[in-house]
């Protein structure tokens, strides 16, 4: 830590537009650690989810090396989950279906809700108005949304009936491209909103100096967004794509009741695939195995992004403003 | 002055955090549970569905018998479609109920085993009737070894095959006694744009039922009897490839339509190609009926037709043979306290007036007086049909997915789906013959 | 110069996006107000051919209400713990020194990636050793810890937005870190606390794995459990089921009206009123 002169830090007081000298300098500490927390503010959040949430997670690690049926109490059996999931393809294919789910996740639903958010953070009242209206879908629980995205997919009796040239046979989760190609969807119709309104909040806070300048300087709407919208966004970009990526992976509940992994196995994601381990073959210790996987994967790509994008660097994009 | 003023704040929302999660949950702390039991009480778990308006009847007439008085019943049900996996996660804990509702077989297999359930002998003999006024080949669905360990609660649900009177009448088509007249049938239905018969492929199981009779009446029911007790060379058999092979016929003439795998009975789909005669035929349990009446009353009433399966000439299978769900029964665990009181609230199973419930239901009882209350429902001749099947019946071989244990749930159905998907006889009979003995 | 000027792209994207977000809607309140057998004789699409407020009724008729009342101690609960341990968290990450405090960050960057229904099952064990299965702590101590990750990095993103500059600021007038907090950095981060008071309240409102597993009773279900629970009894009646679901969307639809005032408002331009 670089060590700050009194004279360094009189100079400093000058440039930000407060009145130099205001208060006493009381405390010989550098300026930089005035006012910051301690760690003792991050303690009840930390404990609390140390007990409820990482808690359970050492105890599915542990779980991972038995076997256990929910009755009676779990056996140790070793490596042996783990050397069956090394080769198990239903495994490998549901962390290739998991990252391909999220993939196509990121890519249409990060420049929507970009465009929306941008879009809506306009003062303009009829966007306040659809704002509103956009959010609906991510107010219906998993369950609703599978309900009625069932009900109009119906071959029979749904928009694939009344629209066969769009829709072909109608046989949609039949066939894998097309059962995915839903998973997308519905993901997509529900999420969107989640995301458009964080854009929208960090559109909201770009300082307006910044377009003024940039209209003076002659730009148009659409260099604009490139050259300062985007750049701007570009925490809240990151934040999304981390929530985007990890939510991807973990979801089940959509699955669990639109496709239940079918057609075969071609829409069993990683996390599904867990929950049938658990609760359908009632093969806990298989499970918790999953599960860690699941967890390691999950957290190294957050940490990979945060990490290559600076993020964890708590960066402000206003600095030098 | 800043550093106490943050702690105090700190205090202050921890306080009130902790203060607020210790009201609400002292005010939303539920019922008893079994290991909070205040004297006198026990604990009913069945599943939720359109039916617990029944189940709760039966223990608010047992609470108003003496020994209710003394020992209480209290109902809690679970989600249906997730009751299986709620009794095991709680079996085992101190949460486990008293009673349980169950499918026999394979679902109380694994309870057997490790020692959760109480066999009913003792209670047989301070109560014979509530062994002996049920039907013999009911109450041994739930016999393990040689004991029994579930009393009838429900009705029995055999399947049969609906069919669309109108749309027969139509076409100038009979029931089919045959598989061969069932196939020419299709044949002229998928001539006139139907989809012959309404097949709810995305949930798996209505799958299941085509292939348990066909195995039936083809190879007859020792083949899976013989499958349980862990014999896997009889899925190679000839028969049953033969069985497989009639199945394939059945799809690949088209009989299913093609986009099947998106439609799901759960949902209604399936009933409703039946009900609004996109479809002729429906293999389907006998809560078809009910289905059928919720999505259409006209249509059950004077449209719905149903039938036994074809029979398959040539087959080893007896035509009369049934499959289904044998009965739903209520299981004590053998650590619960007040045994008696749950033997007394037990014997409401039998009473008339329950059983008049039942029927008025739509149920089909399978106590050995059954008859009396039958003629006295709403829809006499329905039940009346279907008790005579029952009792006609030679063997009636519970659904493959509840005579094998809850975790060959998934193998058993994901077998199936990939036979109509792909029809690789060979892959389904490995499939099969991995299953453990039940 | 108007900060937005009128951006036809995004307008007509706005406009399709609106009619695929409302399609379901619209066919979701087409159901609830048919009577089954009229919605069977056609398309989800088609104009009802008679219109009737008897799925409502009873939808309210299986309890729904105390369904309801139960969700929303539940959702009340978790907005409040979320709302007391969070804001302080981030703080610490964002402007704390020592290296616990990114450390603390990727702890909860870690917690993010871990899936409620991998650790169901010890959780399970956890809630009934602590003597509190079927109440309605053990939905809220769960749901609560695992809506932290979330709200810690979007609460910790808007409070990276406040510049070094109005930090030092405080710094030099003497204020402690509590100070610095309740003057500078929650007052600025309004917006970032009405996201997370949103989102905390979504996920209670619709969590659904929690309740599932750790209660039982019908005195503390809650609304996502009700509309299961109706759906495996009455799942082919889809004008019911819809009628559950829109009762289920109009309170949080409320919240969610009267949060976003709160998040126009508090969303400022940093350093600028």
């Amino acid at each position: 830590m670089a060590v700050v002169t009194r004279d360094e830090r009189s100079a400093g007081t000058a440039t930000n537009g407060r009145p130099a000298g205001r208060g006493p300098f009381l405390r010989p500490r550098a300026a930089q650690d005035v006012g910051r927390p301690s760690i003792a503010w991050a303690i009840p959040a930390t404990v609390y989810f140390t007990i409820f949430a990482l808690l359970p997670l050492g105890v599915v690690v542990w779980l991972s090396f038995t076997s256990w049926s929910g009755i009676g109490a779990p056996t140790s059996v070793g490596l042996s989950n783990w050397r069956s999931l090394v080769s198990d393809p239903v495994m490998r294919e549901s962390i290739l279906l998991m990252l391909l789910l999220t993939a196509l996740g990121v890519v249409t639903q990060i420049p929507v809700s970009l465009l929306l958010g941008v879009w809506a953070a306009g003062r303009q009242r009829t966007r306040a108005v659809l704002t509103a209206l956009y959010f609906i879908p991510l107010l219906m629980s998993s369950a609703a949304v599978a309900i009625v995205w069932r009900a109009l997919l119906d071959p029979n009796f749904g928009l694939p009936h009344q629209f066969p040239a769009i829709f072909g046979n109608g046989d949609l989760f039949g066939s894998a491209p097309d059962a995915i190609g839903i998973l997308t969807f519905v993901g997509m119709w529900q999420w969107t909103p989640l995301y458009t309104l964080i854009f929208q909040g960090g559109a909201r806070a770009i300082p307006t100096s910044l377009y003024e300048a940039a209209a003076i300087d002659g730009a148009g709407t659409v260099r604009q967004f490139f050259t300062i919208t985007l750049p701007q966004l570009r925490n809240t970009i990151i934040t999304s794509m981390i929530l985007m990526v990890i939510g991807g992976m973990t979801t089940f509940e959509s699955i669990l009741i639109l496709t239940q992994g079918h057609p075969g196995n071609s829409t069993t994601t990683t996390a599904y695939y867990m929950y049938e381990e658990a609760f359908d073959n009632f093969a806990f210790g298989k499970a918790s195995a999953i599960a860690v996987v699941l967890v390691v994967i999950a957290t190294g790509i957050g940490l990979a992004i945060s990490k290559w994008t600076g993020y964890d660097k708590m960066r402000s994009t206003l600095e030098g403003v | 002055m800043s550093v106490s003023r943050r702690f105090l704040w700190c205090g202050v929302m921890a306080a009130l955090v902790l203060a607020a999660a210790l009201a609400v949950s002292a005010c939303g702390t539920s019922g008893p549970g079994a290991a909070a039991d205040p004297k006198g009480s026990f604990e009913i778990a069945d599943y939720g569905d359109a039916n617990d308006t029944l189940e709760q009847s039966a223990v608010n007439t047992y609470n108003a018998t003496p020994e209710g008085h003394k020992v209480k019943a209290v109902l809690q049900t679970f989600p249906g479609a997730n009751y299986s996996e709620k009794l095991q996660t709680i079996i085992g804990s101190g949460e486990a109920p008293d009673v349980f509702f169950n499918w026999g077989s394979g679902s109380i297999q694994s309870y057997v085993k490790a020692g959760l359930v109480q066999p009913l002998n003792g209670i047989f003999q301070s109560d014979p009737q509530l062994n002996t006024s049920f039907l013999p080949n009911i109450m041994s669905a739930a016999k393990i070894g040689n004991d029994y360990y579930g009393v009838p609660m429900r009705g029995t649900q055999p399947v049969f095959l609906f069919y669309n009177k109108s749309v027969l009448a139509k076409y100038h088509l009979s029931p089919p006694a045959t598989w061969s007249q069932l196939l020419s049938e299709v044949g002229t239905l998928k001539s006139r744009g139907l989809i012959p018969i309404a097949l709810g492929g995305g949930d798996q199981w209505p799958e299941l039922m085509w292939i348990e009779y066909v195995y039936d009446r083809v190879a007859g029911a020792q083949l899976v009897t013989q499958a349980l007790d862990g014999d896997h060379s009889v899925w190679k058999s000839s028969a049953s490839q033969q069985a497989l092979n009639d199945v394939k016929q059945l799809i690949q003439s088209g009989a299913f339509g093609h986009s099947y795998d998106s439609v799901k009975f759960t949902t209604g789909a399936s009933t409703k190609l039946l009900v609004t005669g996109r479809s002729a035929f429906e293999l389907m349990g006998s809560w078809e009926y009910s289905t059928a009446q919720g999505i259409s009353p006209s249509f059950a009433k004077n449209d719905l037709g149903y039938v036994a399966f074809p029979s398959i000439p040539g087959g080893a299978g007896n035509p009369t043979d049934l499959v289904g769900n044998t009965q739903n029964y209520y299981s004590i665990l053998k650590s619960a306290p007040h045994q008696q009181a749950i033997a007394d609230f037990l014997k409401v199973m039998y009473t008339p007036k329950f059983l008049t419930n039942l029927v008025a239901k739509g149920w089909l009882p399978t106590t050995t007086d059954a008859t009396k209350y039958i003629k006295a429902s709403p829809s006499p001749n329905w039940l009346t049909w279907q008790f005579d099947r029952v009792k006609q019946s030679a063997h009636f071989q519970e659904s493959w997915d509840q005579a094998w244990p809850p975790q060959q749930i998934t193998p058993i159905h994901d077998a199936v789906g990939s036979f109509f998907d792909n029809m690789n006889a060979q892959s389904f009979i490995s499939a099969m013959a991995a299953l453990p003995a039940a | 110069m108007t900060r937005r000027r009128p951006n036809w792209i995004a307008g007509g994207l706005a406009a399709v996006w609106l009619f695929v977000v409302l399609l379901p809607v619209y066919v979701l309140v087409l159901a609830a107000i048919q009577s089954q057998p009229n919605y069977n004789s056609q398309g989800p699409l088609s104009l009802p051919k008679a219109i009737t407020g008897s799925n409502f009724s009873a939808v309210f008729h299986a309890g729904f209400l105390r369904y309801f009342l139960n969700t929303l101690i539940v959702s009340v609960a978790v907005v409040a713990i979320v709302v007391a341990v969070v804001p302080p968290l981030s703080f610490a990450i964002v402007r704390g020194r020592s290296r616990l405090s990114s450390g603390v960050f990727r702890l909860f960057l870690l917690g993010l990636a871990v899936p409620a229904q991998a650790v169901i099952v010890p959780m399970f064990y956890l809630i009934t050793k602590l003597d509190l299965y079927d109440s309605f702590a053990a939905i809220i101590l769960p749901t609560a810890a695992f809506v932290l990750p979330v709200s810690t990095l979007i609460m910790s993103g808007s409070m990276r937005d406040i510049t070094s500059e109005l930090y030092e600021a405080m710094a030099l007038d003497g204020a402690s870190s509590w100070r610095t907090f309740r003057q500078l950095v929650m007052p600025l981060s309004r917006g970032g606390l009405a996201t997370i008071v949103v989102f905390a309240a979504l996920n209670a409102w619709n969590g659904f794995l929690f309740p599932l597993i750790l209660t039982q009773s019908s005195q503390v279900r809650v609304f996502t459990l009700g509309l299961f629970n109706f759906e495996t009894s009455y799942g082919i009646n889809v004008p019911e089921i819809s009628a559950a679901v829109i009762i289920s969307i109009v309170p949080i639809l409320l919240v969610y009206l009267f949060a976003r005032r709160a998040l126009v408002q508090g969303l400022m331009g940093v350093g600028g009123r």
